[in-house]
Formats: structure tokens, C-alpha cells, sequence
């Protein structure tokens, strides 16, 4: 007998092209198509591999402490933290976090554009740049971001239901792909869409962020939300047809890592384990901050999608 | 599609008579229906109706059980293919493997293991269910002597690992009346083995290079008997079983091809971490790999609770007066409601403030704030009811209840009927830091 | 070029329409005459109106005259070439900036996305007088209006200490007034920047600008005719031109200098958003459960002790003044501390999105904000209203014209979409509290006849809701007039209001389609928005039907109907009864059972009211199908109908429905209905 999906699909996940070479305007070495998915996630190896970006951040006091400290020694900027994973990790992207801008009352926005050339001119890879949270400054750092990086179609993140002007803007005005965030609800995050589609953003550069909760925190809200909305775009739903991004960096800073003996292994595998749930959920963009966890989890990422190279016996 | 309630009630006699342990026809039918009774509990059924009933309801995916006593492990039984459609009900098993070359003392450690590790999560603890024992050596008194050491104290669900039917025969001689999973059956073995498991009702995993194959397996061992079928469709990587577990999965529940109606076993020793998550995710039911690092086995439980929580019923708090740090008489007395989310999450950002401080959990059915203020469960009697029964009184100096934001509308109604004075908190955990610093006096 | 014009009294006006002949002609004039190279410096947009309108790339003088010739002439680009011309050497003098490079462009276009530039407004021409510009250009400024100007105003306000540069919001492109011509360059640019408008699509160009570049052009008097022409010519993309005097016929809006802003915004849609409340009181949701005992209370309106009443009304645009608080009557200076006082509040709203029908569920806001102050308090709704004040607020200066303050900015505030302007009237006054009282009960019973009259042909659309995917991933709640949502919660106004405040919200319109079936309640337009929202997994949903294909169940309905094929009926059982049923299952049971987004035929959730409604099982007979409810369902009905409880004749029908107290199991239940012949037994066979 010979067995068939009993599923069909009638949509298809929107394509988002994000970095620029040289040839399309920028300067990166790659630039990458993601979406396109005509299936659920890894079906027949079809569909597209997910990319790994590894997150770094120009301001550490409110990065996690177990991945603190496992930075290897001699970093002491953004340039040459991403300049080191670049060269060590070997991630597809790197995600550039302004967590700077999250000091009270922060106002350095000169340094903005500073840090974000520094970071495009020590890595070849696009740049995902993590901007501010914060309605009063919005305005000034988005529009830093998006200036600095004219032509390398950055992801800019990250547009909210209440502030999505300033990311919006930037992405408009400077040619840049825009990730919008909600929080782990499937409506919500169809109507934000809606919204950024109504001040001009084409589908074309929206990636949603669903919003990935801690392992043993709520992720399997987040997972079944990625399913949903995997679903629904699959079933047609051009709202929620866009690729996703998934960033499980809450799962960094629970109970279990802080409490732990060997807070770094645990680490490790409660955000590798994240990414790869997120994954097989339907994201296109796994964002990790351990330095550990980019090798395992291109590892993972390949046998789900590539086949890995083992011997296969034959079970007799 | 599944039969409703209505169609499945135009089969049934409508006589009422309560033999089946319902109340009326209508409501056997419902059970029917949702796949929680079986058409043979009715007595008065035709065999035209019973067989139409029989194909069309119940789990489209067997229940079978594993070992006995309080670690049976129970698996199958699952109705859907996504959790958010209903829920996934039975935890895939975690299975420990060993060889049995390993000297007698390891398998006892490992089984051991097996038996006290757990970690505790909101009340509950998650453990590693089982124990495969690899009877590859070849030597028969090797493979009982392993399996005996395995199968002392009996009450650790085994796994017979081997494909050959005279080393399985003399290992289930020793542990066959404990119900162990009989693995596995090949289109070289099956019938040898179908009668084992009928000699000791055990249940049966059928293994073949395809689908398409363990399909054909299936079914030769259904017609010989054989209802306890577990299949083996580990491919040769996470990718391939994830493809072939959705079209396992995706066929038995539209029930188009019944042979496939069993729970499925994948093998995780490949790359182990990935192919568990994968597995958990995905549709496994028995998930064999060797004994895992604390961190990764801690990971593989969780997300394991994770994704069989029943989304429809949130995880549930024990209401109560739970401590952040060491308070005083003088801390801070934050309320909130049993919702698990909600406490884990204001639990993180109380710890990450380093203000020792009182949480008083109150009974809200489990809903988030926002959600059971609108319903009304969230109110002031449910908030005085707590205050009285924790003592909350004794503990502090100043009777003073910080609450959530969005429980704000209640404040005055609280302060009335507990004489407590209320200070509302931030609508966002995440402000709590802030709250404590610039508001908090 | 300038021409002059005796205008002084505002007695001499120029000619619009005869202007603008003579003003073409002399552009036409001027470019038949040019030769060699035209240039902007620091653009990819070419000769950038030029551009956007005829897709041509046009960097010669031969080239421009094709274009302009090609276009029928088309002022803007005519104008554009003018100054391209005058620019050639060099742009602009010292303090002008005249042609804007895209850099800029960008900065500008980031500010009018990212909401901190509300829109653009060009002011041109010869003032009046000093104070008059300074006047509108402040106004313009106050309410983050990016304004460009040109021609003597620039000259006119600087000469008075009016600083005019980027920072301040205010540009100055160039010393004549034909360099307005640099804000339509400016429009074309962000148009292809931000707007994704191809080179040479007028009609996509003409939307962008109509929609989302919100300009609008003042002009002053003394334009040249060639700077006629070229303004005239902006009308082409939906730009209103507001004269301030001086010109007589054609097609610009005459207005006051004072009102011209205001005009021109309002043209434009553009409204100014509320973020702060000037009132001597902390406001936020965070006190709105805050209670005002007597001891605490200066002052007290309504609850039993005063006439008071609470008001909102929508009027045209005109006749409201956003922020305008009016009191009638002594403040609370001239109010003896510890008194109860009559009140009155009235809130007149406009809004182009708002609709009268949406009065009642913006007034019961009323509520939330006077709660929302740290020192004041309500309760109740309408002229049932009970309102305090403490005597700290006072203390700390608030006066009662604060509350109306309040009122004002956070309605402004939370209906951001809705509404344009706000204005409140507070009457404290006894007699005029009276005679306005008399008015308010009138639109009240208005309101309620309307609402209650409301029935499900006299709409063309539905509301849906699927607030409950979150956890019912495949349920859609239809909600018509006469079919309230199941939860109770939402009736199809509240679905109606809710979608026009938050259009991409969880309540969207359904197209009701073509009638399939009046009695059973099928839809065609119902079936297609059911179809689409539950993901492909419900095909048809039958609204007044129990046994063909129903509504699905979230798990939050009121109660759940549910037949008894034994009994030929329905019973219907509510969350709070806790027994068990005829049926054998408790509430609770059943509910877990149906709900979860299916579709089960046999079974719905439903809200209490939809119990009373003419549509309750239209397809299955209706009320006189109920067989068994539980008593306090039974009075709960019976209190609330009132009047008309007797008049449906639910007396009779409801005295042989059973409840607890008659039956719990079916067998007592049939029996019950056979001793009171009840009319399912005798009506059409349910199954």
C-alpha cells in the first residue's frame, strides 16, 4: 500500500529576502531568501532550512549571566564579539541587541550609528539589529539604525502593537525588513500585520516574532502558536503568511539555570532545545546568545533537514 | 471525520436502560463520540451498528500499556494532530537503554536511577519511565542474566531490545508476566514473535526499513492476533522521522489506514538530544536512548510537561503563601492568582528584584489576571478567603496587599472586605523591578 | 515676475481663474525659451515631479520641454522646470534651502511614518501682517505640522524674530513664492521612497498623496500669476488650498487666518493625539477600583441624594471644539464641603467614523474615566448616576471643571480613531441640571427603543468574534441583533463599535450573502466568513437551528441548549446551576464535552438573552421546544422581561417548562410533560 498526506495546502509562506550584497546594494558576502514553504516545517526535506543568527549586544548588564560568562576573553566590542562569531561559530546572520538603549533615560544616540557601522564593517554576515523598547526614544534610534545601515537590508526589530511606528518607518525610509512582535497570540499577531501593511510595509519584509516563552515557562504557548500560525498560512491566510523568527532568550534566565551547578550545560540545552521545538513549529530564524549553543544546534538544524551523513542500517 | 454525537446516537437501541454506565443513550453517544467508550459496553446493539460504530469510534490510535504496578507506563490513545485541537493525553515514555553486557551492577544503578531521579515542576514530579535492555551479546545466559538484574523489585517497565525469537523467549520466561514491550518484530520474525506476545499478552513493536513496510507488518501481526502493536519508525535521522511520524499520525487519525492506528517508538541514539525533542514534539510515544546527562534529561521532562499540558486547562498553582528570598515581618506582601504562568513569571522577576517578599496565591481556577477579574473569579471574598487561611496576618507588620494592575477595579472592594489597604502594582511583571525601587515604600 | 496688485482694503482681488490662463502662459513662455542642462544636486529622482509623473529621467532642457509638452502642459512639472532653470547656478540664496536632497528627504518621510510629523503644510504669499503668520505658524508647530514656506512670508517673520529653520519645524525654501514647487517635488519623492509609487503611475501617485501625505497649502495674498497657476495645480493631488483673502473665484477654500490650521487639518483628517491630562489629579487605571468613603467625600453628585445624569452625544464637526469644558453652575469653591449637589454631564463628540449608534457604549466609558482619577469616583450609568469627590483632591486645587478636562482628554485619548474632537459641559446648577435631565431621559428611551427594535433583517451586516481561538482555535461567534454572542458579553452593536474603533480587531464584519434559508437563519456571506475564520474546518453555520449545522461552542457560553430526543425538546441549563440534568450530566460536563470550538449538532452554547429572542430555534419551533431549565433561570427571565413577560405569553408556556423542582431524571421529566401536555411532545419529530 502505498501511503499519501492526507493533507493539502492552498497557501504558501511569503518570501523575505534579508541581507544585501554587493551586487543588490549592500555589502554583505550572502544574502538569504527565507519562506517560500509550501508544507508543515521539514516535510520531505522540503522548504527552506531555517538560519542560526547568534545574538550579541553593545551593552552587557542585562545579558544573562551564564552567558556572560561563557564570553570568551578579549571581546570588549561589539565589532569584535561579532567579528568573533563570525570567524568561530560560523552563524548564518548575527542579531546586534542595542541593550544599551534600554537604560533609563538613555540619550547617546550618536553612538547608535557608531556601534551599528562598526558591527557591518567587522562581519560580512546581514545584520539582524535588535533596537529599543521604549516609545520616547524610539524615534531617535530607529531612524539611527535604519541610516547606518542603508542598502544591507537589515531585520529591524522589533514593531509592537502599541510602537511600530518608529520600526516602520525605518524600514521604510532605509529599505530594511521589519520583525513584528506580539505576544503569543495568533490573532494579535494577525492584527499587527494588518496595521503595518496599512502604513505601507509590503509583506514582503515583515517576519513575525511570535514571542518565545521559557521552556517550562509557557513555550508551549509559543509552540502551539508557531503551529497555528503555520497552519492558518498554509491554509491561506495571507495576514499570517510571513516567516517566522524565534528567540529563545528567556529561556536563559529561569530558576533552573541560576540555581544550577553547571548553569552553562543546562543553558545549552534548554536554549538549543527551544530552538529546535521553534524549528519544527515553523521558524525560519533561530536567534541563540550562548556561544555553546550555534554548533549543536547547526547539527540539529542539518539532520532535520539535510539527512545526516550516518550509515543507515537496513533493520534486519 | 469523527462521528457526532446525533449520528452515532441513530445507531444505538434508545432504550435508555443504563447498562453501559450511562444515563441515557445520548450521552453513551457522546462518550462514544469523543472516543471514551467502547460500543461494547452496549448490550443491545445489532452487528451492523457495532461494526459501523467499532471502525468509526474510539481512539484512532490503540491505548497500550507498558510494565505495571504505579510505573505502567500508558501511552496511544491520542485524537489529534496538533495539541491546540483538542490536547496530546499520554506523555511519550523516556526509556534508558543498556546493553546487556554491562556488569550487573550498572544495569541495578541505572534501574535505580530510574526509580528515585525525578525533578519536581508545580507540584508535579517528572521522571524517566523505563529501561531497554540491549540483549545483543549473543549469549543467552548473558541476556537473561541482564534481564533478571533488570527485573528486580519488578516494577520498572522493561524494553526487550532484540530481534532474535530464542533469546526473547528465555528473557520473557523471567519478566513476561511483568508486561515488558517485546522489540521487535521483523517481516524475518514476527510470527515467532506474535506468538510470544500472545503467550504473555505483551505488547509488540514491528519494525521495517519504510512505512510502507511497517504498514505491512502491521497488519500481518493484527491478523495474527496481535492488538498491542507499538511501531518503530525511526528513520535515519531526526528529518526522516519527523516525516514519517506526520504521516503515521495524519493517517491513523482520519483512520484510512487502521495498521497504522499504534503508537509510535523512535530511537533517539542517533544524536540523541535533537532526536528526543524532535520525538516529543512530534508523535512518539516510546523514546529509547542511552541514560542522559542531568541537564539534558532535565530539558527532555520538561519539555515533555510542556507540550502535554492540556492547553484548554492551564497549570494550576496550590493556592497558598509562597516566600521569595527570606521576608520579614516588614516585606512586601504581593497577590496574584493561581494561574502557573502568571507565578512563575512574577516568581522570576520577584527573585531577579533580590527584595525578600511574601507571595499570597489565591484561587482563581487557574485563570490568568486579566481573565478571571473579567470573570469574576478573581474578587474580594476569593482574596480575603486566602488572607484568613494563610495567616497572612501574622507574618506582617502592616497590613498592606500589593496587587496585579489589572486587578485594579477590585481595589477598593479588597480593602472593604479585608481592611487590608491595597496598593495596585504594575500591569507588567516585567515593571516589578521598578515598582520596587521608585514606588514601593 | 511679481505681479502688483492694489489689494490693500481687501477691496482688490485677484482673479483666480484668469490668473492661472496667464500664469500657464507664461511658463510656457519661459520654457520654450530654455537651453542646455537641468539638474537637482543630491537626488536619484531626477527632475523629481517630472519624474514621478512621466517616469522620464530628464536632465536637459529639450527633454523637460517633451515632458512638459507631453503632459498637456501639467503646471507642476512646468513650474518644477522654472526652478530648475532659476537653480542651475546655484540653489538658493543664504538662508533658503531651496531644492532638499533625498538624505533629507528620508529623515523627513521617517518622521511623517513614525507619527512624530502629523503632516505637511506649505504657506506662500504675502501676509497680512507679522502676528498673523507668526500666529499660524505657531499653531501649525503646536500641533507637529512639518510647514514649509516661501516667498515674502519668510522674510515678513524673520524680520519680526520669528526664526524659521528644520529644527523648529518650520523650512524656508526660497525668497519667491514659485518654490513651493520644492514641497510637490518633496510629495513625489516620498511618494517613491515610502509609497512604493512607480515612476509614471499618476493614479497610484494621486492615491498616495490623497491618502497619506496629509498636506494641505495656506496662502497669503500677492501671488504672482505664474505662482497661481503652479498652486492652482496641486489641487491634482487632493491638496486643499486655504486662502486667507485676496483672491476671488476658482477653487480655493476661503477661511479666517485664526481658522485656517484648524481648517486645513480637518480637511486633511489629521487630528492631534492627547498623551498628557492638565489636571491637578493623578489619572490611571491603576485607582479606578478605589472607593471614596463618606468621610473621605468634599463633595457628592447623584446616587439617590441629588438629580444627576451623565450624557453622550455626537454632533457635526462644527459645532464642537476639541477640549472645551464649559461649567454651569458653582465650582467647588462655592460648595459647602460635605454637600450632595445636582450634576449633569454632557459630552458632545465628533468624529467622521463616529456614529450615534455608538453613544451608549462610549458613554458607559464615562464610568472607567472618572474612576480612573486618584480623588474621584462613579457609579451606575445614566441618570442613575453617583459621583464623589475627596476632600484631598480638593485640597490639592482640583475644581469640577477638572473632571470635564479628564473627560475630555481620555476620550480623546482611547478612541484615538473615532473621534475628532471632544467637548464637555458640566451643569451643577439645579435648574438647569432639571431642564437638561428632561432632554437626556428623552434620547435615552430613544436609545432603547431603538436597540430593542433592532432585528436581524433590518442590518445588512453581522459581527463576528473569535476572541476565543485562543483557546478554541476553530470557533466563530456570529453575533446578529437578535443573537447576542454566546458569552453574553457581546451584543452586535458592542460588535459593530468594537470593529469601527479597532478595524483589525477580533470583531470583523460578515457580510450576510445571499438568504438560504429565512427560518433556519442560513446565509450564504455567514457560511463563506465561517469557513474562511475557522481555518477550512466548519463549512456551513445555521444560526437559528440547533440540530443543523449550529454555531460552534467556545466554553464560554452563558448556558447550553441541548435536545432530549426522548421528550421531543430542548433543555437548557446555565453555568451557575450546579445539579445534575435530565440528560445526566452536570453543566460542567457537557460544557467540557461541546465546547473547544466544535460544531455538534444537537448541542449550542448560547447567551441567556438569546433565550427571549424571536430567532431562539427558529428552525426547530422555537421557545415552545423548552422542556426543562432550571428555576432560577425560569425567574431570572421573568424579572427581566418585565412587561412583556406577559405579553409573549411566557407566563403559560414557562408554567409547564420544567425545572429542579419537577423533574431531575428523564423519566420524571417525561412523565412531568405528559401531565402537562406539553407542545414539544405533539411537535415535528426533533431527530
Amino acid at each position: 500500500m502505498n501511503y499519501i498526506l492526507p493533507h493539502t495546502w492552498s497557501g504558501s509562506i511569503q518570501t523575505v529576502t534579508i541581507g544585501a550584497t554587493k551586487q543588490e546594494g549592500g555589502t554583505r558576502s550572502v544574502s538569504y531568501e527565507i519562506g517560500g514553504d509550501t508544507d508543515l516545517p521539514f516535510m520531505n526535506r522540503s522548504g527552506k532550512k531555517p538560519l542560526l543568527a547568534y545574538e550579541i549586544c553593545d551593552d552587557t548588564a542585562i545579558w544573562p549571566q551564564v552567558v556572560r560568562d561563557a564570553m570568551p576573553k578579549g571581546i570588549s566590542d561589539p565589532a569584535s564579539w561579532a567579528a568573533y562569531g563570525e570567524k568561530t561559530l560560523k552563524p548564518d546572520c548575527i542579531r546586534l541587541n542595542l541593550t544599551s538603549t534600554r537604560k533609563p533615560n538613555s540619550s547617546d544616540f550618536a553612538s547608535i550609528s557608531a556601534t551599528v557601522q562598526s558591527v557591518l564593517a567587522a562581519t560580512t554576515l546581514p545584520l539582524i539589529i535588535e533596537g529599543s523598547a521604549d516609545p520616547a526614544v524610539d524615534s531617535e534610534v530607529y531612524i539611527r539604525c535604519g541610516e547606518a545601515g542603508q542598502g544591507e537590508r537589515l531585520v529591524l526589530g522589533t514593531a509592537e502593537a502599541d510602537r511600530y511606528r518608529s520600526v516602520a518607518a525605518a524600514a521604510m525610509a532605509y529599505d530594511h525588513i521589519i520583525i513584528a512582535q506580539t505576544p503569543i497570540d495568533v490573532n494579535l499577531a494577525k492584527q499587527l500585520n494588518i496595521l503595518l501593511r496599512e502604513t505601507g510595509i509590503p509583506d514582503n519584509r515583515i517576519i513575525i516574532d511570535p514571542y518565545t516563552g521559557a521552556l517550562g515557562y509557557g513555550f508551549e504557548y509559543t509552540y502551539s502558536t508557531m503551529e497555528r500560525i503555520r497552519f492558518a498560512a498554509l491554509k491561506g491566510d495571507d495576514d499570517l503568511a510571513m516567516p517566522m523568527i524565534s528567540a529563545p532568550a528567556d529561556s536563559l534566565t529561569v530558576k533552573e539555570i541560576r540555581e544550577s551547578d553547571s548553569p552553562s550545560e543546562i543553558a545549552v540545552s534548554w536554549e538549543r532545545a527551544t530552538a529546535v521545538a521553534s524549528a519544527i513549529a515553523g521558524a525560519a530564524i533561530l536567534v541563540v546568545r550562548h556561544p555553546g549553543t550555534v554548533l549543536p544546534l547547526r547539527t540539529a538544524i542539518d539532520a532535520l533537514w539535510e539527512g545526516s551523513r550516518r550509515e543507515v542500517s537496513d533493520g534486519a | 471525520m469523527a462521528l457526532k454525537p446525533l449520528e452515532i446516537y441513530k445507531l444505538l437501541p434508545k432504550k435508555n436502560c443504563k447498562e453501559c454506565g450511562e444515563q441515557t443513550c445520548l450521552s453513551f453517544a457522546m462518550k462514544l463520540a469523543q472516543g471514551k467508550a467502547d460500543p461494547a459496553s452496549c448490550p443491545y446493539l445489532d452487528s451492523e451498528a457495532k461494526a459501523a460504530l467499532s471502525s468509526q469510534t474510539g481512539a484512532p490510535i490503540a491505548k497500550i500499556t507498558i510494565g505495571m504496578g504505579s510505573r505502567m507506563i500508558t501511552i496511544g490513545e491520542e485524537t489529534v494532530f496538533y495539541r491546540h485541537d483538542k490536547t496530546f493525553y499520554h506523555e511519550p515514555a523516556i526509556i534508558y537503554r543498556v546493553v546487556d553486557t554491562a556488569p550487573a551492577e550498572e544495569i541495578t544503578a541505572l534501574a535505580a536511577r530510574i526509580r528515585e531521579e525525578k525533578i519536581t515542576r508545580i507540584g508535579i514530579d517528572l521522571q524517566v519511565n523505563g529501561l531497554a535492555v540491549d540483549l545483543g551479546s549473543g549469549s543467552l545466559k548473558q541476556s537473561v542474566t541482564a534481564v533478571t538484574t533488570a527485573n528486580e523489585g519488578g516494577d520498572i517497565p522493561l524494553v526487550l531490545q532484540s530481534e532474535d525469537p530464542e533469546i526473547l523467549k528465555a528473557c520473557l520466561a523471567v519478566c513476561g508476566n511483568y508486561n515488558p514491550l517485546i522489540c521487535a518484530a521483523t517481516e524475518h520474525n514476527y510470527r515467532e514473535l506474535c506468538d510470544l506476545a500472545k503467550k504473555y499478552d505483551a505488547p509488540l513493536v514491528v519494525r521495517a526499513p519504510d512505512v510502507e513496510k511497517i504498514g505491512a507488518l502491521s497488519k500481518e501481526c493484527m491478523g495474527l492476533g496481535i492488538k498491542k502493536i507499538v511501531l518503530d519508525i525511526t528513520g535515519a535521522d531526526s528529518g526522516e522521522y519527523l516525516s514519517r511520524a506526520t504521516l503515521v499520525r495524519s493517517l491513523a487519525l482520519t483512520r484510512t489506514a487502521p495498521e497504522l492506528g499504534f503508537p509510535i517508538l523512535l530511537d533517539c541514539s542517533g544524536s540523541v538530544p535533537d532526536n528526543i525533542v524532535t520525538g516529543i514534539v512530534k508523535f512518539a510515544s516510546v523514546l529509547i536512548t542511552p541514560q542522559l546527562p542531568v541537564a539534558e534529561m532535565t530539558t527532555a521532562l520538561v519539555l515533555r510537561q510542556n507540550i502535554y499540558t492540556d492547553p484548554q486547562k492551564p497549570i494550576q498553582m496550590t493556592p497558598g503563601l509562597y516566600r521569595i528570598g527570606d521576608p520579614g515581618p516588614d516585606s512586601p506582601v504581593f497577590m496574584t492568582v493561581n494561574f502557573s504562568l502568571t507565578f512563575f513569571t512574577l516568581q522570576g522577576y520577584l527573585e531577579a528584584a533580590r527584595v525578600p517578599c511574601f507571595l499570597l496565591i489565591v484561587e482563581t481556577e487557574g485563570m490568568s489576571v486579566l481573565t478571571s477579574v473579567a470573570a469574576g473569579k478573581l474578587n474580594e471574598s476569593v482574596v480575603a478567603e486566602w488572607i484568613t487561611k494563610t495567616s497572612l496576618a501574622d507574618e506582617v507588620n502592616e497590613k498592606k496587599l500589593i496587587i496585579p494592575g489589572y486587578a485594579s477595579p477590585l481595589s477598593g472592594r479588597i480593602e472593604d472586605a479585608t481592611g487590608w489597604k491595597v496598593v495596585v502594582g504594575p500591569r507588567d511583571a516585567a515593571d516589578i523591578g521598578r515598582f520596587l525601587t521608585e514606588e514601593w515604600k | 515676475m511679481i505681479q502688483e496688485l492694489s489689494n490693500t482694503k481687501g477691496e482688490m482681488m485677484t482673479e483666480i481663474p484668469s490668473a492661472i490662463i496667464r500664469g500657464r502662459e507664461k511658463i510656457s513662455g519661459t520654457i520654450s525659451a530654455l537651453t542646455g542642462d537641468l539638474a537637482f544636486p543630491e537626488t536619484a529622482y531626477h527632475l523629481p515631479i517630472t519624474y514621478a509623473v512621466t517616469g522620464r529621467e530628464v536632465h536637459t532642457a529639450d527633454a523637460a520641454r517633451t515632458a512638459y509638452e507631453d503632459s498637456d502642459k501639467n503646471m507642476l512639472i512646468g513650474a518644477e522646470i522654472v526652478v530648475a532653470e532659476q537653480e542651475r547656478e546655484i540653489s538658493e540664496a543664504t538662508g533658503y534651502t531651496g531644492f532638499i536632497e533625498d538624505a533629507l528627504i528620508r529623515k523627513l518621510g521617517y518622521s511623517l511614518v513614525d507619527g512624530s510629523i502629523l503632516g505637511l503644510c506649505l504657506i506662500l504669499g504675502t501676509p497680512p501682517s507679522a502676528d498673523t503668520a507668526a500666529a499660524i505658524c505657531r499653531e501649525l508647530q503646536e500641533k507637529l505640522m512639518l510647514t514649509f514656506l516661501c516667498g515674502p512670508v519668510i522674510t515678513v517673520l524673520t524680520d519680526s524674530g520669528v526664526k524659521v529653520d528644520l529644527s523648529l519645524r518650520l523650512i524656508p525654501l526660497g525668497a519667491t513664492s514659485i518654490k513651493g514647487v520644492h514641497f510637490a517635488d518633496i510629495l513625489a519623492r516620498v511618494a517613491m521612497m515610502f509609497g512604493g509609487v512607480p515612476p509614471g503611475d499618476v493614479s497610484r501617485l494621486i492615491t498616495y498623496a490623497a491618502e497619506r501625505a496629509k498636506a494641505f497649502v495656506i496662502v497669503f495674498p500677492s501671488l504672482s500669476d505664474e505662482e497661481i497657476a503652479f498652486v492652482d495645480a496641486l489641487r491634482i493631488l487632493n491638496i486643499p488650498i486655504i486662502q486667507v483673502g485676496g483672491y476671488e473665484g476658482g477653487e480655493w477654500l476661503l477661511s479666517d487666518p485664526q481658522t485656517a490650521v484648524s481648517k486645513g487639518m480637518e480637511l486633511r483628517g489629521i487630528t492631534v493625539r492627547v498623551t498628557a491630562i492638565p489636571i491637578p489629579m493623578a489619572c490611571s487605571p491603576a485607582f479606578e477600583g478605589k472607593s471614596i468613603r463618606k468621610e473621605e467625600m468634599f463633595v457628592e453628585f447623584g446616587g439617590g441624594r441629588s438629580p444627576a445624569f451623565e450624557l453622550l452625544v455626537t454632533r457635526p464637526h462644527g459645532e464642537v471644539t476639541d477640549g472645551k469644558v464649559t461649567l454651569i453652575g458653582p465650582d467647588v469653591d462655592q460648595i459647602p464641603e460635605g454637600s450632595a449637589v445636582p450634576l449633569g454631564i454632557i459630552i458632545e463628540v465628533a468624529g467622521k467614523q463616529m456614529k450615534s449608534d455608538y453613544e451608549p457604549v462610549l458613554e458607559r466609558r464615562i464610568h472607567n474615566f472618572i474612576n480612573y482619577g486618584e480623588g474621584s469616583w462613579h457609579v451606575a450609568q445614566r441618570d442613575l448616576i453617583w459621583v464623589r469627590i475627596t476632600k484631598e483632591a480638593v485640597a490639592n486645587n482640583l475644581k469640577i471643571t477638572d473632571l470635564g478636562k479628564l473627560l475630555a482628554a481620555r476620550f480623546r485619548m482611547d478612541f484615538e480613531s473615532l473621534l475628532d474632537a471632544v467637548q464637555v459641559t458640566l451643569i451643577t446648577d439645579k435648574d438647569a441640571v432639571t431642564r437638561a435631565l428632561a432632554d437626556a431621559e428623552a434620547i435615552y428611551q430613544k436609545r432603547d427603543e431603538r436597540i430593542a427594535g433592532l432585528k436581524d433583517e433590518d442590518v445588512s451586516l453581522y459581527y463576528s468574534c473569535i476572541l476565543c481561538q485562543t483557546f478554541a482555535p476553530n470557533h466563530v461567534c456570529i453575533i446578529t441583533p437578535e443573537r447576542p454572542a454566546l458569552c453574553g458579553a457581546i451584543t452586535w452593536l458592542d460588535g459593530r463599535t468594537a470593529y469601527e474603533i479597532s478595524p483589525s480587531g477580533a470583531n470583523q464584519p460578515v457580510e450576510k450573502g445571499t438568504l438560504l434559508n429565512a427560518v433556519s437563519g442560513e446565509y450564504e456571506g455567514v457560511n463563506r466568513f465561517v469557513r474562511k475564520a475557522s481555518h477550512g474546518e466548519i463549512q456551513r453555520c445555521v444560526l437559528y437551528s440547533i440540530m443543523d449545522a449550529p454555531m460552534t461552542c467556545c466554553g464560554c457560553f452563558e448556558a447550553i441548549a441541548m435536545i432530549l430526543p426522548e421528550t421531543n425538546g430542548v433543555m437548557v441549563v446555565t453555568r451557575e446551576f450546579r445539579g445534575d440534568t435530565p440528560f445526566g450530566m452536570t453543566f460542567s460536563t457537557l460544557a467540557g464535552t461541546i465546547g473547544g470550538g466544535a460544531q455538534t449538532p444537537g448541542f449550542i452554547g448560547i447567551s441567556k438573552s438569546y433565550l427571549t429572542s424571536d430567532r431562539f430555534l427558529q428552525a426547530e419551533g422555537g421557545i415552545q421546544r423548552v422542556v426543562w431549565m432550571p428555576a432560577h433561570l425560569k425567574e431570572e427571565i421573568r424579572v427581566k422581561m418585565g412587561e412583556s413577560f406577559h405579553e409573549k405569553g411566557f407566563d403559560t408556556l414557562f408554567s409547564i417548562i420544567a425545572d429542579e423542582t419537577d423533574a431531575v431524571t428523564l423519566d420524571e421529566l417525561l412523565t412531568y410533560l405528559e401531565s402537562v401536555s406539553h407542545p414539544a411532545l405533539s411537535m415535528p419529530s426533533l431527530i
